[in-house]
């Protein structure tokens, strides 16, 4: 039965590396799509049941004799001892957002392979690792969170960092989520009248479930869905009506305003009215989405058109600017290693943990398969033309205004495609146009219409499919803004509280203030993106990955911290590898964006060029803009250095032996919790 | 198969909250109604919605 063992992981391990080699050998043709599937599956299972197991036995001594914080403090709402699979659900719906679907539709603008290989193994050896740890070790102190941790195992000061940088994350993230929406649905009425109707079918549910059937969730999303589904039917009528269209046709700027008052009154308007049966609606979507691309890419296995590499690994992409080091590994963040994760995992998971040995399955397990959903995106938006891919995903800025200027300038790039190619496409899922549909989110539902049709129904069936797939993000990214915006105010509120020396409760007078100046801020951000010459998505979307990637710092950092009080120097390098890496990236990344001569990258250069030309209001307002982001920049890159600083203060004091090294677990308590219990 | 079902149905409900409904009910040894939903649902969301939604 061991011969068994090791034969089939040795198999397993073969498959992976001929495949990864396959991939990465194979440039200058075509390759399935099963190739990027199989070697990201097979590096998934060698990592998870090897380095995973390493981690667990060596590093951690994860022991399901000791009580977990649900079985110790078990109290029936928080901490409840539950079954590990519905965890491991419940942990991968909330780590799974829009980050690892847009990231690497952005990044295929360097081709398919460095964004595959660094999900793969960014997923293996950097993020899974983290969310692990943090789960681990949140577990082992009564499910405290990441920002409790910090304090206590490093500092006061990295706290009070993680809670001001969690705060700048969340205006950049809403705001470039926000701009991803806005681009997705300009001058498209069936696409905006579908996410409209999502408004009142949401009010509808909370009142359903509020007054009509209360408890019944499932049931009330069952209905929701049914309605949602309608509403993609109603928005073709709507689209094809000559009263109706004009009505539900806006641009970029109206479009930026509607969602900022759909996030102010998400945030203000009762939680369980509006913002809650759109969470439970959305994660449902999600989920089943989610699962349909994985079906649908293991049904119509389709090849990938875009190649290994093209010629924008220099740095001149028109997505965005930079080249693949570093910015390959900003732009895919989630898919990887998401520092944003790490808040979940010290949140309400650990609470939920029932045997120690369950954070393996739920820590690493659920982020290899966030890294597969990635996977799956970077496919759905390789199997596009690149011509079509480059034509949907460039600004007019880049291009060329007008499509016959994008053509010309996207062909001249060898990647041949026509004004007839692009109108053809936009007629057949029912847009008027698909040229400077920046954001990812316009070419991902693409592809993933492309996949489902293959799989069946063909070229009748896209237009519905390309709808659907644009529903499913925009009412998912819509549902984060209206939660982010919320949780942002009490961000504030927390702030304000604290400089106050206070813990009274806003009254509505706050509530409608703190809502304002979240709103503000993010509201700012992405009319900014919707001003930008250059898209927006070229400024914003790495701002957001460097933000999300110097959090990951700070999560490694007190994951650090926790082993080398655990076990001296020993097994530091695990979760410091992936610290030093992501630290050279993020900081190469942000000083080549604050600094670099080059305008189209580094933002002081772009305000240096526009100072240069003609002044008027709105180039007074880019300039501004892009001093601004510069500035958001650099305090970002300020925060991190002060924590990391903080942390080598504390490594090298427990080295030196000069400090204690206090481990600050929760005293062993034996688990009487039965297997059968769960 | 039975037991993945089980395991999907027990994932939906987690994830709406109807598992921590059932065991609040259980917890304080109290019947469902309308105004025990509304009362949980309320604490619920307010924790739920203060805490970051990932990205």
């Amino acid at each position: 039965m061991k011969v068994l063992g090791y034969v089939f992981w040795a198999a397993v391990a073969a498959t992976a590396a001929v495949c990864l080699g396959g991939i990465a050998i194979l440039h200058g043709e075509h390759i399935n799509s099963m190739w990027l599937v199989l070697a990201a599956a097979c590096t998934y299972a060698i990592g998870y049941r090897f380095y995973a197991a390493f981690i667990s036995a060596r590093v951690m001594a994860l022991n399901d004799k000791r009580a977990t914080p649900a079985e110790r403090l078990r109290n029936g709402h928080d901490f409840e001892p539950t079954n590990k699979w519905i965890v491991f659900g419940h942990h991968f719906a909330a780590i799974a957002g829009p980050g690892p679907l847009v990231g690497p539709v952005l990044a295929a603008q360097f081709g398919y392979l460095p964004g595959t290989l660094w999900i793969i193994i960014g997923a293996v050896l950097g993020g899974a690792v983290q969310d692990f740890v943090v789960l681990f070790a949140s577990m082992r102190r009564d499910g405290k969170s990441l920002g409790q941790m910090a304090r206590e195992e490093i500092g006061k000061v990295g706290g009070f960092i993680a809670l001001v940088t969690v705060l700048i994350i969340m205006v950049i993230l809403l705001a470039v989520v926000g701009l991803v929406v806005v681009n997705a649905l300009k001058g498209s009425p069936w696409g905006t009248f579908t996410i409209a109707a999502t408004m009142p079918i949401a009010l509808f549910m909370g009142l359903y479930l509020r007054y009509m059937r209360p408890g019944k969730v499932l049931e009330c999303s069952a209905i929701g869905f049914v309605l949602v589904i309608a509403s993609i039917f109603g928005g073709r009528a709507v689209g094809e009506s000559a009263a109706w269209a004009p009505v539900f046709t806006l641009g970029a700027m109206a479009l930026a305003i509607a969602v900022i008052v759909y996030g102010y009154l998400a945030s203000v308007l009762p939680v369980w009215l509006f913002l809650a049966p759109r969470d439970y609606l959305s994660t449902f979507v999600k989920l089943g989405v989610v699962l349909m691309l994985g079906v649908g890419i293991l049904f119509a296995r389709p090849e990938l058109q875009l190649p290994a590499f093209t010629r924008f690994v220099d740095g001149t992409g028109p997505i965005f600017a930079g080249k693949i080091f570093p910015f390959c590994f900003i732009t895919i963040a989630c898919g990887a290693i998401s520092g944003f994760h790490s808040l979940i995992s010290s949140g309400t998971t650990p609470k939920m943990i029932a045997k120690e040995t369950h954070a393996w399955p739920v820590g690493y397990g659920s982020m290899l398969l966030e890294s597969f959903v990635a996977i799956m995106a970077m496919i759905a938006a390789c199997v596009l033309q690149p011509g079509v891919y480059f034509a949907v995903n460039s600004p007019a800025g880049v291009v060329g205004a007008t499509p016959a200027a994008a053509v010309a300038t996207i062909s001249s790039w060898g990647f041949p495609v026509t004004t007839a190619d692009m109108a053809t496409l936009a007629q057949n899922v029912g847009e008027q146009t698909l040229f400077y549909r920046t954001g990812g989110a316009p070419s991902l539902a693409l592809g993933m219409a492309h996949i489902f049709a293959k799989s069946g129904g063909g070229a009748a069936v896209i237009g519905f499919w390309y709808h659907f797939a644009i529903m499913f993000e925009a009412l998912f990214i819509l549902t984060i803004i209206a939660a982010g915006t919320r949780v942002g105010r009490f961000m504030i509120e927390d702030l304000i509280g604290r400089a106050a020396g206070s813990e009274k409760k806003s009254g509505w007078t706050g509530v409608l203030v703190t809502s304002a100046a979240i709103v503000a801020a993010w509201g700012y951000f992405l009319i900014q993106g919707v001003r930008d010459p250059l898209g927006g998505i070229n400024s914003l979307w790495p701002l957001f990955g460097i933000a999300n990637q110097l959090l990951a710092g700070i999560a490694l950092c007190v994951a650090t911290t926790i082993i080398l009080k655990m076990h001296g120097a020993r097994y530091m390098w695990i979760t410091c590898v992936p610290l030093v890496w992501l630290v050279t990236v993020t900081f190469t990344a942000a000083w080549q964006k604050i600094f670099s001569p080059l305008p189209s990258l580094g933002f002081l250069a772009q305000a240096d060029k526009l100072a240069q030309g003609p002044q008027t209001p709105a180039v007074e307002t880019l300039i501004f803009n892009a001093r601004l982001d510069a500035v958001v920049c650099g305090i970002l890159m300020v925060l991190v250095a002060i924590v990391l600083a903080d942390s080598l203060r504390v490594w090298v004091g427990i080295l030196r032996g000069t400090r204690e090294a206090e481990i600050r677990e929760a005293p062993f308590v034996l688990s009487r919790l039965q297997a059968e219990e769960l | 198969m039975r037991r993945l079902v089980a395991i999907v149905m027990g994932i939906l409900r987690e994830i709406a909250d109807e598992n921590a409904y059932a065991r609040h009910l259980a917890a304080h040894s109290r019947p469902h109604s309308a105004e025990e939903w509304r009362r949980f649902s309320e604490e619920r969301l307010r924790a739920k919605f203060a805490r970051a939604k990932c990205c």
